[in-house]
């Protein structure tokens, strides 16, 4: 073996180690580094101040407001949308055409920009003129104030996180379901299984791994929902809607308060970490059907 | 127990014809094995009388009850798959007991029947273990077991050994033979593979295009085929054929025109005896394999290729030979395959002529 | 659905033979039809009701980009406008620098597209394909970016680009995303998946290493490549966040910021002028999926799965 040989693969790797490195391996422990001091970013001197940053953030009440904020948005989104993606994979799984062409139409906000979905939900979500008002009137209701009540404001962004990702989760169990061998529910009919049997014994235990996918995948992006805010709500009214990546964004660009915003990141890193953590810990466990 | 009656029963699919008025009785407590290449609808049917595919048309009939619509699991049949289906995330103990329990089955009742099944199928060190954690004949088992302890009076087997090696398909082939004997319930058997048809069967059904060709015993299809198909589909090497074009120095006379002529391998003698009466065939022997106990020969002859089989003797070494087939063991076919049974030689060749 | 199974049972548990069974059979069976007629009919009303749900508001997207601003103040709303104002395309246009924006875009997505090819195919081959003493903490290196969102890690690059001069630059944008964990990861499973023989067969043809990728094995993971691509484009080119933060003028701004920008611009409700700016921003990734959209779905579900 030459030496070129040897050092080939090394070679070949180089670069992506390099750039992932610089750009997402070394900033965390920056960031890490930050968290610990007070600087505005201008100033020549950065403060060594320990964990001083994470107790004034403990005990902010906006911090602990976005914290809660962040979490029920989290939870109200993941749940929804994995649930109704279930139901609604049961109900498309099938072939041909207009199916196929359903499956299309609820996938289809997956691959618009955030931008675009933020503008039109704001115009949707109007309070005077908007065709969300009008048709909750169709139903029957009276108007709402959506994004601009701190009361519904973050339902709202709730509605939109799922009106995007419902298709996209549908699909993923649609293809889950497929990778169902026929045979299992033959031999189901065979032992007088009944339909809600069948789903709570076979299908649901066999979906399991695209579920703990779909809960974790979806877990991690609500916990960093930004584009939706930062179009839609600026955090507002009156901080219902302000969420953590909104926020060390502001504490970072607009306050300029590096450390403060550093120290933010470091917990919302904490939350991903251990999401992910479960996730591999689960993905390990998981079963490897045939 | 129970008898199987399938009454014209056809199949579409879509606009495909899969099976034309098909009519069979499948008897009670025989071991009934359908064969034919893949294709031939043999598991449709078979899907048809577990109830998995609605036939198009016709009625199916299980112990003197047609169940035409009775959902799968009420028919009394449990099935073994192709590929097992095994539930995979319940354990070994929990396949064998789901359909009990969908059965209503109470909890005492069916520790007994799993105990004392899988005592039967030797699982029981592994109840507790899930499916993909077995070796292949192991899953074989189970599934054998998950089907055994509903007690059903049909047993429907898809094709089951086609998943193992050699060694273990034929031990499993054993085991099914066996367990048939004990049960003494009506075993379905669904193959493409005409030796494990032979082997298992009591009864045979040859089925080609969605029809059945022929439904007899193993040996009734050996010695007695009713067409061509039938003829050559059973048997290893299969029976030559010639068309009666070929055929030389044989004066035929039947009530049908012949239009070939056919006589297994087996039943051909090498090197002329002058004793034997019968067809005679010279040609070269293009390759011989020598299996121990058998021989197995390519002959290239004026009429065309053809296998000859030998027992227990030594290994020809000449190139040319002559083949002697006894005219009793001459089959006979009308142009469209149809057997034809009564046929008079009128002018028989010499042996020492030669064929050519 | 259930309803018409459940129908399918009762008349096997009578077991009736005769000749009035055929009449009873056959009035089920009309019965069976009717029931299936109208819960086929249900099922694709329901089905079109959900699609609506969908393109409902594309659809408003795009009424109201053909609106003039008081028609936008009617309610209830009309979904046709009298006269179709097609001006507010070339008023969104102009609310900004839009031919700077759209060629910022391209850039960034193509530049960064090309880099990641150059970087993720051998880097993916490497870690499929050879052993070395390292490579499993090189490859968790890898997985470990995966999973690291640049929701995250945004505030330090802004200062690492920031002390590089990169920030305001296409390089700023580009850089960071030069490689691509998930692409080498998926990748890596594709030349893993191909069979060690016909690299063998290769060897044996004389061909050097290099050779055997870019003929061989390049050529086999074709498909795999053509999914990312759709991934990648698509993921750069919507995206807003980076850009965002990255940026403080408009030299590589890209345009969903200019989207966004209009309403600063033009003021809060002017909603027919932003809508018209939206439909340039979704319009052509519409007219793509439109015409791929089985790749695209193949691109953002199946290979996420795996």
């Amino acid at each position: 073996m030459t030496v070129w040989e040897k050092l080939r693969p090394y070679s070949m790797v180089a670069p992506s180690i390099i750039i992932f490195s610089m750009f997402f391996i070394y900033p965390i422990f920056y960031m890490i580094y930050l968290s610990m001091f007070d600087w505005n970013f201008v100033s020549p001197t950065k403060t060594f101040v320990g964990l001083q940053n994470f107790k004034e953030l403990l005990l902010d009440a906006d911090f602990r407001q976005v914290l809660s904020n962040t979490t029920i948005y989290t939870l109200l989104t993941v749940t929804l949308t994995t649930g109704l993606a279930l139901m609604l994979a049961l109900w498309l799984n099938r072939k041909g055409v207009f199916h196929a062409f359903v499956q299309g139409a609820i996938f289809s906000p997956h691959i618009i920009s955030l931008v675009s979905i933020s503008l039109l939900w704001s115009w949707l979500m109007d309070p005077e003129y908007g065709l969300l008002n009008w048709a909750i009137g169709l139903l029957g209701f009276g108007k709402l104030e959506w994004l601009s009540h701190p009361s519904t404001s973050l339902v709202s962004l709730v509605i939109v996180a799922v009106w995007k990702g419902v298709g996209y989760n549908t699909l993923v169990f649609i293809a889950g379901l497929q990778s169902i061998p026929k045979d299992i529910y033959e031999a189901a009919a065979l032992d007088e299984s009944k339909p809600w049997t069948t789903f709570m014994k076979l299908m649901l235990p066999m979906l399991s791994p695209t579920i703990f996918f779909l809960v974790i995948i979806n877990m991690i992006g609500s916990f960093q929902v930004f584009e939706t805010i930062a179009i839609m709500t600026q955090g507002g009214p009156i901080n219902s809607t302000n969420t953590l990546v909104y926020y060390i964004y502001e504490y970072g660009f607009r306050f300029f308060k590096i450390g403060y915003a550093s120290a933010a990141g470091v917990i919302l890193l904490g939350i991903v970490g251990i999401l992910t953590i479960i996730y591999f810990k689960l993905l390990s466990k998981r079963v490897h059907y045939r | 127990m129970a008898q199987i009656e399938l009454k014209h029963v056809s199949k579409k699919f879509k606009d495909d014809v899969v099976i034309e008025d098909l009519n069979l009785t499948i008897k009670d407590g025989s071991f009934t094995v359908l064969v034919g290449p893949s294709g031939c609808g043999k598991s449709t049917t078979l899907r048809m009388i577990a109830g998995l595919e609605k036939q198009s048309g016709g009625e199916i009939w299980i112990g003197g009850r047609c169940v035409n619509d009775t959902a799968p699991g009420q028919r009394e049949v449990a099935m073994v798959f192709q590929n097992y289906a095994l539930y995979p995330t319940m354990t070994v103990r929990g396949n064998i007991e789901f359909g009990l329990k969908n059965k209503g089955i109470g909890k005492q009742e069916r520790q007994t029947l799993i105990s004392d099944i899988s005592e039967i199928v030797g699982l029981t060190p592994h109840l507790d273990k899930k499916p993909q954690n077995l070796s292949g004949g192991q899953r074989q088992r189970v599934a054998l077991a998950r089907a055994m302890v509903k007690k059903p009076k049909v047993f429907i087997l898809d094709e089951p050994l086609s998943n193992l090696d050699a060694k273990l398909r034929n031990q499993m082939r054993t085991e099914l033979i066996q367990l048939h004997k004990r049960l003494g319930t009506t075993f379905v058997y669904v193959t493409h593979d005409q030796m494990e048809a032979m082997s298992m069967g009591d009864e045979i059904v040859v089925m080609d295009k969605g029809m059945i060709q022929q439904a007899d015993s193993p040996l009734k299809l050996y010695h007695d085929p009713v067409n061509l198909f039938t003829a050559q589909f059973i048997g290893t090497p299969a029976m030559n054929v010639m068309n009666i074009r070929d055929v030389q120095g044989l004066e035929l006379e039947a009530a049908d025109r012949v239009g070939f002529v056919g006589f297994r391998p087996e039943q051909a003698l090498i090197g002329v005896n002058k004793n034997t009466e019968g067809y005679c065939l010279e040609g070269e022997i293009i390759t011989s394999e020598s299996l121990g106990a058998e021989n197995i020969y390519q002959i290239k002859t004026g009429s065309g290729v053809f296998f000859v089989k030998t027992f227990l003797e030594s290994l020809v070494k000449t190139s040319r030979v002559s083949v002697v087939i006894p005219y009793e063991h001459l089959y006979y076919f009308q142009s469209d395959g149809e057997r034809i049974r009564e046929v008079y030689i009128r002018s028989q060749q010499l042996v020492s002529a030669g064929g050519l | 659905m259930k309803a018409a199974n459940e129908t399918v049972g009762i008349p096997a548990k009578g077991a009736v033979i005769g000749g009035s069974m055929t009449v009873v059979r056959k009035k089920q069976a009309a019965w069976k039809t009717a029931v299936n007629v109208i819960l086929q009919a249900a099922n694709v009303i329901c089905l079109l009701a959900l699609v609506l749900i969908f393109a409902l508001p594309f659809v408003w997207m795009i009424s109201t980009s053909l609106k003039t601003m008081p028609e936008t103040m009617i309610f209830p709303p009309e979904w046709i406008p009298s006269n179709p104002v097609w001006h507010n395309y070339i008023d969104a246009w102009n609310t900004g620098p839009f031919l700077k924006y759209f060629t910022n875009s391209v850039i960034i997505a193509v530049g960064i597209l090309i880099l990641q090819m150059a970087t993720i195919i051998p880097a993916a081959y490497a870690f499929a394909r050879y052993q070395f003493a390292g490579s499993k903490l090189l490859f968790g290196v890898v997985m470990v970016t995966l999973m690291i969102p640049a929701q995250l890690i945004f505030l330090p690059v802004y200062l690492e680009l920031s002390a590089l001069k990169l920030l305001n630059t296409h390089l700023g944008l580009i850089l960071p995303f030069a490689s691509s964990a998930f692409g080498i990861f998926l990748l890596r499973q594709a030349f893993m998946q191909i069979s060690e023989e016909l690299i063998e067969a290769a060897r044996l043809d004389q061909a050097s290493e290099w050779k055997i990728i870019a003929r061989v094995m390049v050529p086999l993971v074709k498909p795999v490549l053509v999914t990312f691509t759709l991934f990648s484009f698509i993921a750069h080119w919507n995206d807003y966040f980076w850009p965002l933060v990255m940026t403080t003028n408009e030299t590589a701004r890209t345009l969903p910021l200019g989207i966004a920008k209009i309403r600063e611009v033009e003021g809060v409700a002017t909603w027919n002028i932003l809508m018209a700016g939206n439909l340039i921003l979704v319009a052509p990734i519409l007219i793509v999926f439109f015409f791929s959209q089985r790749q695209i779905i193949r691109a953002f579900v199946y290979n996420g799965v795996k």
